[in-house]
């Protein structure tokens, strides 16, 4: 194994002369390409969701939040073309766009749960839990290895929505996002 | 030669798998974000009154004298757990105590009305307040710039006797007034 990379140069190109000095000669030329591993999200449908009035506006619990259906969304199409790959949700709670800190009583923060399935066994889930000024809104939840590439609609539900105490929620307009990520379980240092 | 370029070969075919490790860090994740909206309106509640809603200031008069008591006073009302859940207003707004049954006018040296003054405090630091024997009543709408929710004490003071302190009060078994407060949203 005393071998020489100029060596290796010099077989190569002696090989057609060796062809040419017999009547049938197989050559084999290497075809070669990759697949870039890769997951793909479909677009969220829809991509806002709007809950409407968020309290209740009578009765025993008006001015506290009002009993929200659980919202559905889909993310159709969705695939990773490779195995080992996971559903990550981060959810961060709705807060109210009156960023001052409430006052004793009121809250300007919902919180909610986020949960995408049909990916993996279980569902990947992340409930908020935001204080009634809106501090800490942002949750996080990964879910089982799915373990084989696949290609599916994700479905995302929000539910379980709630105030910080049950307080009276201060009025105003109120926004929050659901980040949902597919991708690989574990990323591997990267080594470039 | 043949062994050296085999060789070459095979150390090709194990760098690929190794290239293509490394872009499984590269591009294989991806995010999408869905917003979430909803609305908290503007809304006041007025609380619930202790009590039976009544001042009940009894007897009225001073019985030697036929005039205005000079020590009337009745408990105060309590509205507990109001709110506003935005700005709001509170105004407090009252009718004097007149004789119910005895409606024409009163012959000289009587009076059937009596003035107080109704005041809603603890919603605003300079409490609401109401004359009902002035001619204006700036006091009476006083603004709060933050959501709030407590109690509001309402009372009533300062009774006088419509027309004079010395007028008497025409006999009647029921004089009536009212007081209301308003909680008012203000954008």
């Amino acid at each position: 194994m005393n071998w020489k990379p100029g060596l290796a140069l010099i077989a190569i190109a002696a090989f057609p002369a060796a062809a040419m000095a017999q009547t049938t000669e197989t050559g084999t030329v290497a075809v070669e390409g990759s697949v870039r591993p890769v997951c793909i999200l479909g677009d969220p449908n829809p991509a806002l969701v709007d809950l409407g009035q968020l309290s209740a506006s009578s009765g025993i619990r008006a001015g506290r939040i009002a009993v929200i259906p659980t919202q559905t969304v889909t993310l159709p199409g969705s695939y990773c073309n490779f195995a080992g790959s996971v559903v990550t949700v981060t959810a961060t709670a709705l807060t109210s766009d009156d960023t001052s800190s409430p006052q004793a009583g009121f809250s300007r923060a919902v919180n909610y749960t986020a949960s995408a399935s049909n990916w993996a066994s279980g569902a990947s889930s992340a409930t908020t839990a935001a204080l009634r000024d809106g501090s800490s809104p942002t949750a996080n939840g990964t879910g089982a290895t799915q373990p084989l590439p696949k290609v599916a609609d994700i479905t995302l539900t929000l539910s379980a929505f709630t105030a910080p105490g049950d307080l009276i929620l201060v009025a105003g307009n109120y926004s929050g996002t659901v980040v949902v990520t597919l991708g690989p379980a574990a990323i591997p240092s990267e080594e470039y | 030669m043949r062994r050296n370029a085999a060789f070459l070969t095979a150390a090709l075919a194990l760098a690929l798998p190794s290239l293509a490790q490394a872009q499984t860090v590269a591009g294989d994740t991806d995010s999408k974000t869905v917003g979430i909206v909803g609305t908290v309106p503007a809304m006041c509640f007025g609380g619930t009154l202790s009590g039976d809603g009544t001042f009940d200031l009894g007897v009225l008069v001073d019985l030697t004298t036929g005039q205005l008591r000079t020590d009337l006073a009745a408990p105060d009302k309590v509205l507990l757990g109001s709110y506003c859940t935005s700005r709001s207003s509170i105004t407090v707004s009252a009718t004097p105590l007149e004789a119910q049954n005895y409606v024409s006018t009163p012959p000289s040296g009587f009076s059937r009305t009596v003035h107080y003054l109704a005041t809603a405090s603890g919603w605003t630091t300079t409490p609401a307040s109401y004359d009902t024997g002035a001619a204006t009543n700036n006091a009476a709408t006083q603004t709060r710039n933050t959501a709030f929710t407590g109690d509001i004490t309402v009372a009533i003071s300062n009774f006088s006797t419509s027309g004079g302190s010395t007028l008497r009060l025409v006999g009647d078994d029921a004089y009536r007034g009212v007081v209301t407060v308003t909680l008012a949203a203000v954008n």
